[in-house]
């Protein structure tokens, strides 16, 4: 049994062959904490997870975990444990056999390894279970065996990669809170992959944002989604709409920002002025019927449509056609409706760019 | 690993060589390592000798610098270095190690250095190069593993030391008994007979109008035998093509009732020796056969060698090559998506246009592909030309006149040897272009499938029409070789009695308990009990190729596959000539042993195994492995528990393949058999050679006997694999 232990990367890089799936990386993940790695498919996050697992190792750079240069270490000897997508359960062994799997390896005796599979077992709820073969439980079934077998090895490290994509949608809130709720109670250092942006924001200490192989952004998960630093993060951290305005410096680190019609005063670290690229949030923004001087942006309902919990509305605009949504459902707008949107400071978000 | 840890594991390699330099005899001993006279002479004798003695006391100084290598590599291990520095200096310390140790091991020969600039560098060398022994063969596997642990310490595959060492131990026997051999034969090719390297000679014996003269065509007398081989083959390619397609069609696309008798009839030929047919073709064609015998009892027609020569061997082929067509067609005609089929219907066409339109052009890249092998196991056949070729003679049985027969010209094997694995490897170049690009057949996996269509009418006539009554002589001719063995003398005297059986396999009770007196008991034991060892060797040496192949990510992977992907398209002939050039002399002289025989079958077969296993390998999901990596499971663990368990039957299948082919292969060991190692095979070849067909028969159905036995022992003693209710696909468990 061994700390929780924190992951260093310093300039890794992988490649295979000619094409660089990681392109010079570095990040630091702190013992007991849970970081995320986030970003559309192919942007290069399993084979980042696959490098702490050592199942990959780094064509360049170097990789320590509790401070420790592992660079050249192989999965066997990293003392990193993993759930896989797949779960990746040995099909030819019962549940328990299952969990005891590290257990043995590491060298426990066969009682005492089965104590402790039993104790991970109830630890993830499935106490009873033990005997079952993994192809006699749901998807939701071994996915907690697939957890319960990598955390009864109490590894320094705890990856997983996209452990709930094959799980329906209500399972998958449910398992994201009971992994997150183990890893508090038990100070696991974890890092964890998805490519679901409310999933990582529901779990996460922190989140590293990747792009084409490279960190976007890393930060918690308010920062990325209220100070997203670049086009990309505002437009996959959430919905927004990209437009562009004429930025006018007001002084106090506030900047007032030209969208057609309306002007908005928002915070700004640097001062501009000139053509601003903005994103703008679409939760934020209120749909009023069209009054004169209103001050908001004037537009016309494009296209409306009612999915119960709200109403979402394409808005043609003087700055292009926006994405905005309404909580309001009882009297929707019609289409071909004039309307005047009430922009707010905190759904404006100035983005390099 | 923790420092010390890493320290102890760098130190085994280096030990285990300088422990073979001073307790092992560095050179094989006449009579083996049983008896432990030598260990006596360890210190003193030039013969037994242990390399420390033998550098530093009995002037064997070449020796040393090979010793030096494994000193500094043990130096190494110990000191305190970084990881990624030991691996270096420790990969450098097995690499020069190897090089000292091949270069002793070639530069020196029978008669002192093999190269003049040699003699010049260093002066006369008072000594000759002995066969290398049990200290030599020791402290050289250690030199590559030194390598293989120094690479894995760098973060080569994966920085595991057994992948490392796995990865190095297929390289080091693929090129020492595969590759090796074959460069001998190309070395061969060019030398007379005084061993002298003469370029243009290579040529001279490939222009020989006995190879490539076309005088048949012009109506007088014999074609080259080169021709002769190509026209054989492809008349074998087409018709077990033509045949395995019928086969396939039948078995898959009608409501024929008998599949499963079919399916039994097209496996038997391979657990029978290939040349059981040509025995049952002499005993119904041949010059006493039934239908000699038949037309001089009724036309008075004088009996005649009718069957003996190309149409003979052709048959014979057929014969016992259409089950190969069968299985690689029917995979084909499975392969071709009945949703394609269906889609084409609902398109209007009817059945035979659908046949003709899209289901044939879908199988053609598998039809080219059972030519090819046809084409390949024609040329690579040596007992049905051997026993049936009579004039007509191709270019296996050339070779084997040329090594074994009065001419005993080796260059000349040597040529003739370069030329079929020409052949060979261009059929199989071929082969590998068509199954890699053109092929469409795929099964998708998903539960899209459809009903095959049934065969048009027409088509089915014809299937029926080839296939039953190709299936009806196969059951005869098997039916007349069992009436073979039971009968007096076939042609002569039809009375019914196992004396065949009783000469072969006769056991009586003497003195001193039971004695095996049958004339078959011999060649029997050795075939059983070199075949026993030979086939895990092959299962375990293939399967792992196999792991590292499909699992495993380093440099000189593909180069690997290649290879041994090559080595299953040399003909066995010219396997058989290559060992014999490669290991009759020292470094590496086993010729006249059982070993050489093993080594033969083990690196005959493992193709065989590596393809199968990493067929199977390919269905297991690959996370499970790395699950395991993650899980504290070194990958000897990994493979223990893991990959094994689930590959059972890929190992089946091996083991089973191992041990049939070992007992039913000719072409390679009938060079390498000696009177105290006789195989089965062999000895039935000489039986038919010399016309006792009773005894050549009765033995041939104990082989079949045999084989089925181990079959069901295999089977018995590896078990199945249980994957619990839903038996079946062998993926990780999936939601
Ligand atoms: N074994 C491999 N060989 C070649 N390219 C690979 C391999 N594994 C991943 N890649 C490439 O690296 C990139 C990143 O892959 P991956 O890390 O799996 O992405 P993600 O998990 O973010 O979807 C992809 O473009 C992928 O095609
Ligand atoms: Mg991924």
């Amino acid at each position: 049994m061994t700390q929780p232990a924190g992951v260093e990367f310093h300039n890794v890089v992988k490649r295979y062959g000619d094409v660089a799936a990681v392109t010079g990386v570095s990040f630091r993940v702190d013992a007991g904490t849970l970081v995320t790695l986030l970003g559309p498919s192919g942007c290069g996050k399993t084979t980042t997870l696959r490098m702490i697992a050592g199942l990959e190792l780094a064509s360049e750079g170097r990789i320590e975990i509790a401070g420790r240069d592992v660079t050249a270490v192989g999965a066997t000897q990293r003392d990193v444990s993993m759930v896989f997508q797949s779960y990746a359960l040995f099909p030819h062994m019962s549940v328990l056999e299952n969990v005891c799997y590290g257990l043995r390896r590491s060298g426990i005796a066969r009682e005492e390894a089965g104590r402790r599979a039993r104790e991970g077992l109830a630890q993830v709820g499935l106490a009873g279970y033990e005997e079952r073969q993994p192809s006699e439980l749901s998807g939701g079934q071994q996915q907690r065996v697939a957890v319960a077998r990598a955390l009864v090895l109490r590894p320094s490290v705890l990856l997983f990669d996209e452990p709930l994509s094959n799980l329906d949608a209500r399972l998958r809130r449910q398992m994201r809170q009971e992994i997150r709720t183990l890893q508090q109670s038990l100070g696991l250092t974890v890092v964890y992959v998805t490519h679901d942006q409310q999933e990582a924001m529901a779990v996460s200490d922190r989140i590293i944002v990747m792009n084409k192989g490279a960190i976007e952004q890393d930060g918690t998960p308010r920062d990325l989604y209220e100070r997203p630093a670049t086009p990309f993060l505002a437009r996959f951290m959430g919905e927004s709409n990209p437009a562009t305005g004429i930025a006018r410096p007001l002084g106090n680190g506030r900047i007032a920002v030209r969208l057609g019609e309306a002007e908005i005063a928002v915070a700004s670290p640097r001062v501009v002025s000139g053509s601003v690229t903005v994103a703008i949030r679409p939760e934020t923004v209120r749909v009023e019927s069209r009054v004169p001087n209103s001050g908001g942006l004037t537009g016309r309902v494009e296209a409306a449509s009612y999915v119960g919990t709200h109403m979402e509305y394409g808005i043609a605009t003087t700055v292009g056609s926006l994405f905005v949504v309404c909580p309001r459902v009882e009297r929707p707008l019609p289409v071909g409706h004039e309307v005047d949107l009430l922009l707010e400071p905190r759904g404006v978000i100035l983005v390099d760019g | 690993m923790t420092r010390a840890g890493e320290r102890g594991a760098a130190l085994a390699w280096p030990a285990l060589g300088l422990a073979a330099c001073v307790l092992l005899p560095w050179y094989a001993l006449q009579d083996g390592l049983g008896s432990l006279g030598w260990a006596r002479e360890l210190w003193n004798s030039e013969e037994s000798g242990a390399a420390f003695a033998l550098g530093l006391s009995l002037g064997r100084w070449w020796l040393l610098p090979t010793i030096a290598c494994l000193f500094a590599a043990a130096i190494t291990a110990l000191l305190p270095l970084p990881r990624a520095r030991r691996g270096t200096l420790l990969a450098l310390c097995g690499a020069a190690g190897i090089a000292c140790f091949v270069a002793q091991a070639l530069g020196i020969g029978l008669r002192g250095w093999t190269a003049d600039w040699l003699t010049g560098l260093f002066g006369e060398l008072d000594g000759r190069q002995f066969g290398i022994g049990a200290g030599g063969a020791v402290a050289g596997i250690a030199c590559v593993g030194i390598v293989a642990s120094g690479l894995a310490l760098r973060g080569a595959f994966g920085g595991d030391a057994f992948v490392a060492g796995a990865v190095a131990a297929v390289i080091a026997s693929i090129v020492l008994f595969t590759a090796w051999p074959i460069l001998r034969i190309l070395v061969q090719a060019f030398q007379n007979g005084d061993g002298a390297f003469v370029p243009s000679l290579l040529l001279e014996r490939l222009s020989a109008p006995k190879i490539w003269t076309l005088r048949c065509l012009l109506g007088g007398g014999r074609c080259g035998v080169a021709w002769n081989t190509l026209f054989l083959a492809v008349c074998c390619g087409v018709g077990t093509t033509a045949l395995g397609l019928a086969f396939a069609l039948i078995a898959t696309r009608t409501g024929f009732r008998y599949k499963r008798t079919l399916r039994v009839l097209t496996v038997l030929p391979i657990i029978t020796p290939p040349f059981v047919i040509g025995l049952a073709l002499i005993l119904v064609f041949g010059r006493s056969g039934l239908v000699n015998q038949f037309l001089e009892w009724a036309f008075a027609v004088p009996p005649t060698r009718w069957i003996y020569g190309f149409q003979g061997v052709f048959l014979a082929q057929l014969f016992a090559f259409t089950p190969v067509a069968f299985l690689v067609l029917i995979g084909v005609v499975e392969g071709v998506s009945p949703t394609l089929e269906e889609a084409s219907q609902t398109l209007r066409a009817d059945r035979w246009a659908t046949f003709t339109t899209v289901s044939l052009p879908l199988m053609k890249p598998g039809l080219a592909n059972a030519f090819l092998v046809g084409f390949i196991e024609s040329i690579a056949d040596f007992g049905n030309p051997i026993v049936l070729g009579g004039d007509y003679r191709v270019l296996s049985t050339e070779i084997y006149f040329a090594v074994v027969g009065a001419q005993l010209d080796y260059g000349r094997a040597a040529a003739l040897g370069l030329l079929l694995l020409a052949f060979a490897l261009g059929a199989f170049f071929l082969q590998r272009r068509i199954v890699g690009t053109g092929s469409y057949a795929t099964i998708s996996g998903k539960g899209d499938a459809g009903l095959p269509t049934p065969l048009p009418a027409a088509a089915r006539r014809v299937a029926m029409a080839v296939a039953l009554p190709w299936a009806a002589i196969t059951a005869l001719l098997y039916g007349f070789a069992f009436l073979g063995g039971v009968v007096k003398v076939w042609g002569r005297d039809y009375t019914l009695t196992l004396e065949h059986y009783v000469k072969a396999f006769a056991v009586e009770h003497g003195a001193n308990g039971l004695i095996w007196s049958g004339a078959a008991w011999h060649s029997f034991w050795t075939t059983v009990k070199l075949a026993a060892v030979a086939a895990p060797l092959t299962a375990l040496l293939g399967l792992l190729a196999a792991w590292l192949l499909v699992r495993q990510r380093f440099a000189g992977r593909a180069a690997l596959e290649f290879a041994t992907m090559l080595s299953f398209a040399v003909p066995g002939t010219v396997i058989g000539v290559a060992y014999v050039f490669a290991f009759n002399v020292p470094p590496l002289e086993i010729t006249g042993s059982a070993l050489i025989i093993v080594l033969c079958f083990i690196f005959r077969n493992m193709p065989v195994g590596v393809r199968a296993g990493m067929a199977a390998m390919s269905q297991i999901d690959r996370s499970l492995d790395e699950a395991s990596a993650t899980l504290r499971g070194r990958a000897p663990q990994t493979l223990a528990f893991v990959v094994l368990p689930l590959l059972r039957p890929a190992i089946v299948g091996s083991l089973i393949y191992g041990f049939v082919r070992a007992v039913t292969t000719v072409s390679a060991v009938v060079f390498l058999v000696t009177a105290e190692y006789e195989l089965a095979t062999t000895y039935i070849i000489l039986r038919v050679i010399n016309g006792d067909y009773g005894l050549a028969v009765a033995y041939s159905c104990a082989l079949i006997a045999l084989m089925l036995v181990a079959i069901l022992a295999i089977q018995l003693a590896v078990g199945d694999r249980r994957l619990g209710r839903r038996a079946g696909p062998t993926q990780g468990a999936r939601a």
